[in-house]
């Protein structure tokens, strides 16, 4: 079920997880639309001899993730803040999930905040972020 | 062993004074790569025919080049890491229209914990339209792992 208006949203509710595509060539993809296109972010052993334990997903693509996921709950949802905080990395083809949660809502402005982690699949997490969104009303 | 950062002089120095400005370029099929790759389903970042087409709201935090830190900025004493990234949208960027970033430092502090101090240094990008109107920031948060005095 997606959102369309804000007296849709119940505070405390979870958006439906989503799990991004994490695989090289999905990777290379943005990397290159992106300008990020260093070895780092597209070789596994060019980021092992990094000393990184593989390729990284840039973490301006996790970023992107997570407006991604917002505009699949809420597609008018208008993203005017998100903060995001690089705990650890993010590693090529390997498997994520990204969670949110809804921690307030400002019915006068016509917005609410949404708490959002990218999980691994030990359930550690890697990236977490903050959003503001506007929604109709 | 480099000496730590005197955070009150950097505040003092360059807090909010203007250490870079160039123009950037928005392309259409870029944007859509962009948004495609992230998952985005809406078609106003994914179909260029769409009469709300726009960059998707994080693009902005991509945009690199330019001068790191200000002139004059001491050496850091240590490798600085990306630790965050925030974007705020004030209005839709449109592929096409050339941009005017603008960057400062917006923040410095220091967190402690037993390893030692790390500093924080926080660069922030406003995005402008042709006729000068904020249309976006891009904050890039550095840290900066000082090593304890010996």
């Amino acid at each position: 079920m997606t959102i369309e208006r804000l007296q849709d949203v119940e505070f405390g509710e979870e958006l439906p997880v989503f799990a991004p595509d994490t695989g090289l060539a999905n990777v290379k993809r943005f990397a290159l639309a992106a300008g990020w296109d260093g070895p780092r972010f597209t070789d596994h052993e060019a980021a092992r001899a990094e000393g990184l334990p593989g390729a990284l997903v840039p973490g301006i693509m996790s970023q992107g993730f997570l407006a991604a996921m917002i505009h699949r709950w809420a597609p008018e949802a208008q993203i005017e803040n998100v903060d995001t905080v690089f705990r650890a990395p993010v590693i090529v083809d390997q498997s994520y999930t990204i969670s949110g949660v809804v921690t307030d809502i400002d019915e006068d402005a016509g917005k609410v905040e949404i708490d959002l982690t990218v999980s691994n699949e030990a359930g550690e997490t890697r990236v977490f972020g903050t959003a503001r969104v506007k929604l109709p009303s | 062993m480099t000496e730590p950062l005197d955070i009150d002089a950097l505040r003092e120095s360059f807090l909010g004074e203007v250490f870079d400005e160039r123009s950037y370029a928005v392309d259409a099929k870029k944007c859509v790569e962009y948004a495609l790759s992230c998952g985005e389903l809406a078609p106003r970042y994914t179909d260029p025919n769409d009469p709300d087409f726009q960059a998707p709201p994080t693009f902005p935090t991509s945009f690199q080049g330019g001068k790191r830190l200000p002139d004059g900025f001491p050496k850091l004493p240590g490798l600085g890491m990306d630790a965050g990234k925030a974007v705020t949208a004030m209005k839709p960027i449109r592929p096409g229209v050339p941009l005017t970033g603008r960057k400062h430092l917006h923040d410095v502090y220091t967190k402690t914990g037993r390893s030692g101090r790390m500093v924080f240094m926080v660069i922030r990008l406003e995005l402008f339209d042709p006729d000068d109107v904020p249309v976006a920031t891009a904050d890039t948060s550095i840290v900066i792992r000082e090593r304890p005095s010996e």
